[in-house]
């Protein structure tokens, strides 16, 4: 297959098209549906505002979102335009004239979609009509007091009356595809079916509300998946009528899709369907053109961050900040969901390692979780101007030696070393150094924590005793606020403070997707994930050494936590020892892989979804070869030839072996020729149907 | 807890009358009331304000003429602690709402039971109606005295604490909530309409309901209900062990709740056919499709019975090919 699109030196352009058949799009209409469009409440309102652009170049003047109508989301995001498509016009029309607020616009985003947004409080007073509208054709009930279920109700009965006076309208084309994201969204796909209106419909899940419901009460969840009585677990969790509308949902949709192989398996057991396409998120990836610049991305936030160490830890400076790594974990704080728990737990046990084997290594380890905080705490503050107080004692000092270093020279002399700083001088310096004397260990949180006594990091880190004593090697610091550019202490947004950092550990048990691994990975920044995130799924199937580019995968679906644990601490160990060149290397690779997670691939498994979803519906107009839904498999990264010993395989008892092993390293290393291997590797077919059995086997070669 | 005085409680709902017998293992009286088919002055003056159904209802209590003074208690208070103190207050004691403290709550009210006072109350309702539509705003406007007269009418706020205050004035609640003697669940969710987990021994749910801030009473109502009421209901097989689903329980506390009250003779029969229906099976299919959404608005759907999502997708294939 030839490759149109011109290569740059670090990536792995021209992904294999998509062997479907384009869909006639100048013959159908795309409405996507979600709550979160325009209206920003959790994390899907990233999928669909990411892909949009991707979607709207197929799509054009075909695609339309359909959202909730908020007056100031509309303000500062959308810009309002008559529809383009007439029909499109008289239902809007139509719904206005029996009173009910719609909205068209554009929305302010990359690829400028057209939204049609519903006002929710304008129709609200159907709410008893429409619920028991909706009560005769599901038998659901909504309780009255869950008001976001309640405006699901008017919402999908907006929705589906839309589609039926736009339906109305048409003979025979353009056919209409309706693609449903959550719960929040499914009525209107449940009211659509029921009214049999001619709409493909596509129901996606991000996750379920049954399964983050049971991880979160810290059941094993994944061991016991065919065990639950999930009517029961809904029922006394009182989200039984949220549980039924997602799952009538599912039942009632066309095609039905998830975002990862992880929620595959947990719809299969708590939705009681099997997705017909896991359809994964991705990012709009934005190249630099210049090589490496990512790397010089990295050194230069690396040298922020260092800055901010250098105050936290005054007066406990006894390590080399040139050997420091910084680890950081971040997102909600959902302390055994996100696997806060493990790292904690590995994090203590690699602090014991580095102190047997005596290395010279440092781990600074970042944990940005928000929390409940009554603002930064003095002793964190102290650091920082104690720092700024040293900078400026140097500075003064300097200014003065400079410019008696310079006289002396002008005079042809060479200055006497001892006299050239006098007595003040010292004094000055003195002064600061003794101010930089601190009897408390650098604290392990940097803000006031409200519930300080019930804090679960700051209990775990209390019980397994890391307050950065000077003997410690890894040390720990609690974020508990989102970063931001304007802080008075680590003044970095979040993208530039991954930048800096060398690790990101995401241990998480419930993880759908996980997009801050998927961030670090198109940063150039390794992470740690899991076998239990969607994200780690993805990765597992399409790298065969994840390792080698900077994705280590905990198993924690088929081993005991200690075991898990083990191996996360055996990758922090191994990430540990690994030369700088050898990160280098690996920091290379790993942003190779964002071509994966770029939405111009991975935005083929919403087509192959809506292909799929038309000729369910419309199976005399639009056939589809009975073959298997594509695999993820579509190709694999190869195990890299010159490996930098792949943490979790090189075991050195001393540190200093790996310096040597460098010199080796030149000669096998090659990056140009590596990527362009790469590239050669990923042109393998990448069809619909059956994969051509030898390449497949090919590609398990390099597996072992 | 209840001593030998004759304890009153609210008694609307009186169609679901199921469980009169359990009641009288712990009261020493139980009355029945149903207004409309009374055919005497309360049920005139229906007719004419039916608006006014449940409201007439409470009235009853000035009937009692067989005690010479009685207090009344609305279904959704607990009694924390001994109260027979008030028995030395005069009509009419009641403590001040918390929403307009000019008014009282009649939530908790001491008052001498008179045919003359009743008959008063019905004329004065028929007459003028209620200000809020209910029970509260009829008894306001008839003791409008209670506000500017005799401050010992003025009970002090630890008889009738409203679960509402305690986050609306939270410092006091605080400084004065340890004295509590009896705690009233205003507002529309009550405390059987929380899931209780009996291995915690705390209410389950909404974490976001500001009322669960404190659920210390709502535990204490569960434990209570746990303890005392729900062995009582075994014992007479109205629950069956083997079905202790706690929102099944809950949705009989539910029930209960608006089943206490008068009786007379002849309805007495009726009543217990209605257990010996309900304890054989709580759900029975015959409930009307009205009904059953009516229980999941509620948040009370049968999802082990016929609420089942096995249920639900015969319906919806109904309509799928």
């Amino acid at each position: 297959m030839p490759l149109a699109r011109s290569l740059s030196m670090t990536s792995l352009n021209g992904l294999p098209q998509w062997e479907d058949e384009d869909l006639p799009v100048e013959d159908l209409l795309l409405f996507e549906v979600s709550w979160e469009v325009t209206n920003k409440v959790g994390g899907i309102y990233t999928v669909i505002q990411t892909k949009a652009k991707i979607t709207a170049d197929e799509w054009g003047e075909n695609y339309f979102l359909v959202g909730p109508y908020f007056e100031h989301n509309v303000k500062t995001q959308v810009e309002a335009c008559e529809p383009p498509n007439p029909a499109v016009k008289k239902a809007m029309d139509t719904m206005k004239s029996q009173g009910c607020q719609v909205f068209f616009g554009r929305w302010l985003i990359e690829g400028s979609p057209y939204v049609l947004l519903f006002d929710i409080g304008s129709a609200a007073w159907n709410l008893d009509k429409w619920k028991g509208e909706f009560w005769d054709v599901s038998n659901i009930g909504i309780p009255f007091h869950d008001r976001e279920a309640n405006d699901a109700v008017i919402f999908g009965s907006l929705t589906a009356w839309f589609l039926k006076e736009l339906s109305c309208q048409f003979d025979d084309k353009p056919n209409i595809i309706a693609h449903f994201h959550e719960w929040q969204a499914g009525v209107g796909l449940i009211l659509s079916r029921s009214q049999k209106l001619p709409v493909a419909t596509i129901f996606t899940t991000h996750a379920t509300l049954l399964g983050r419901y049971l991880c979160a009460a810290n059941i094993d969840f994944y061991n016991n998946l065919d065990q639950f009585d999930i009517d029961k677990e809904a029922g006394e969790r009182q989200i039984y009528h949220r549980y039924c509308m997602e799952r009538a949902s599912v039942h009632c949709a066309h095609v039905f899709t998830t975002v990862s192989q992880i929620t595959a398996i947990e719809a299969e057991h708590m939705l009681k369907r099997n997705p017909d396409v896991v359809t994964p998120n991705g990012l709009n990836i934005k190249k630099f053109s210049a090589m490496h610049e990512f790397q010089n991305l990295h050194s230069m936030y690396k040298a922020r961050i260092q800055e901010f160490i250098r105050g936290h830890f005054y007066g406990h400076l006894d390590f080399s900040l040139e050997k420091t790594l910084f680890f950081f974990i971040a997102g909600r704080y959902e302390f055994s969901n996100k696997g806060a728990d493990m790292f904690l737990e590995a994090l203590s046990r690699l602090n014991f390692l580095l102190r047997v084997h005596k290395t010279d290594v440092t781990v600074v380890v970042f944990f940005i979780m928000p929390a409940k905080t009554n603002n930064f705490n003095v002793e964190t503050l102290k650091g920082q101007a104690v720092r700024k107080q040293l900078w400026d004692t140097a500075q003064s000092v300097k200014e003065k030696f400079g410019k008696k270093l310079y006289n002396a020279l002008l005079k042809g002399e060479i200055p006497d070393l001892n006299k050239i700083l006098d007595r003040d001088d010292i004094t000055i310096m003195k002064r600061a150094i003794f101010s930089t004397q601190r009897h408390c260990l650098p604290p392990v949180t940097t803000h006031n924590m409200i519930d300080d006594g019930n804090d679960p990091i700051l209990n775990t880190i209390r019980r397994i005793g890391l307050f950065n004593n000077r003997t410690d090697r890894v040390k720990v610091i609690l974020h508990p606020e989102f970063l931001s550019s304007t802080s008075p202490l680590l003044p970095l947004d979040y993208e530039e403070f991954v930048r800096g950092c060398h690790l990101g550990v995401f241990p998480s048990y419930y993880e759908p997707w996980g997009y801050t691994p998927a961030e670090c990975t198109v940063m150039g920044i390794p992470s740690v994930t899991t076998n239990l995130s969607g994200f780690g799924c993805f990765m597992q199937e399409h790298v065969a050494d994840p390792a080698a580019y900077g994705i280590y995968i905990v198993d924690r679906r088929f081993r005991s936590p200690d075991e898990s644990c083990n191996q996360l601490t055996q990758f922090l160990y191994g990430f540990c020892q690994q030369s700088r060149r050898q990160r280098i290397i690996q920091r290379n690779r790993t942003e190779r892989l964002s071509d994966l997670l770029d939405w111009r691939y991975l935005g083929r498994y919403y087509m192959h979804a809506r292909h799929l979803a038309l000729s369910r519906t419309f199976p005399d107009k639009f056939e589809m070869e009975p073959s298997a839904p594509p695999k993820t498999e579509g190709f694999r990264y190869p195990r890299p030839s010159s490996v930098p010993p792949s943490p979790s395989v090189s075991q050195h008892s001393s540190p200093h072996q790996s310096e040597g092993e460098d010199e080796d390293e030149d000669e096998r290393y090659d990056e140009d020729e590596e990527a362009e291997r790469d590239r050669q590797n990923i042109k393998s077919p990448f069809s619909l149907g059956v994969l051509p059995q030898g390449k497949k086997k090919q590609h398990g070669e390099y597996r072992n | 807890m209840l001593g030998k005085r004759n304890w009153q409680f609210d008694a609307y709902g009186t169609e679901r009358l199921m469980r009169r017998r359990v009641l009288e293992t712990v009261f020493d009286e139980v009355v029945l009331v149903n207004v409309l088919d009374s055919g005497d002055s309360a049920h005139l003056a229906l007719m004419k304000r039916p608006e006014l159904g449940v409201t007439l209802t409470k009235l009853h209590c000035w009937e009692l003429t067989q005690f010479s003074k009685c207090v009344f208690m609305d279904a959704d208070t607990m009694v924390l602690s001994n109260i027979d103190e008030l028995f030395e207050r005069e009509e009419l004691s009641a403590a001040p709402d918390p929403g307009w403290p000019d008014c009282f709550n009649s939530g908790v009210f001491v008052y001498r039971p008179s045919i003359e006072t009743y008959n008063q109350l019905l004329q004065f309702a028929t007459e003028n109606g209620s200000f809020d539509g209910a029970d509260q705003g009829l008894l306001n406007t008839f003791f409008s005295s209670w506000a500017t007269t005799d401050m010992s009418k003025h009970l002090p706020f630890i008889y009738n604490l409203s679960s509402t205050s305690v986050y609306s004035y939270l410092p006091a609640f605080k400084a004065f909530g340890a004295n509590t003697k009896v705690v009233h669940f205003l507002g529309s969710t009550k405390p059987w309409n929380y899931t209780y987990d009996s291995r915690t021994k705390s209410i389950k749910g909404n974490m976001d309901d500001p009322k669960i801030v404190h659920p210390e009473f709502l535990d204490m109502w569960w434990d209570t209900y746990t303890a005392n009421v729900l062995p009582l209901l075994e014992q007479h097989g109205i629950v069956k062990e083997s079905i202790t689903g706690v929102n099944m329980l809950s949705g009989l506390v539910y029930t209960l709740a608006f089943s206490c009250g008068f009786c007379r003779e002849a309805e007495v029969s009726e009543a217990m056919s209605h257990i010996s229906i309900s304890a054989s099976s709580p759900a029975l299919p015959t409930v009307s499709s009205e009904e059953r959404k009516e229980r999941w608005e509620q948040g009370q759907a049968d999802y082990l019975g016929v609420d089942s999502f096995d249920n639900i997708k015969k319906k919806l294939d109904t309509y799928l090919q």
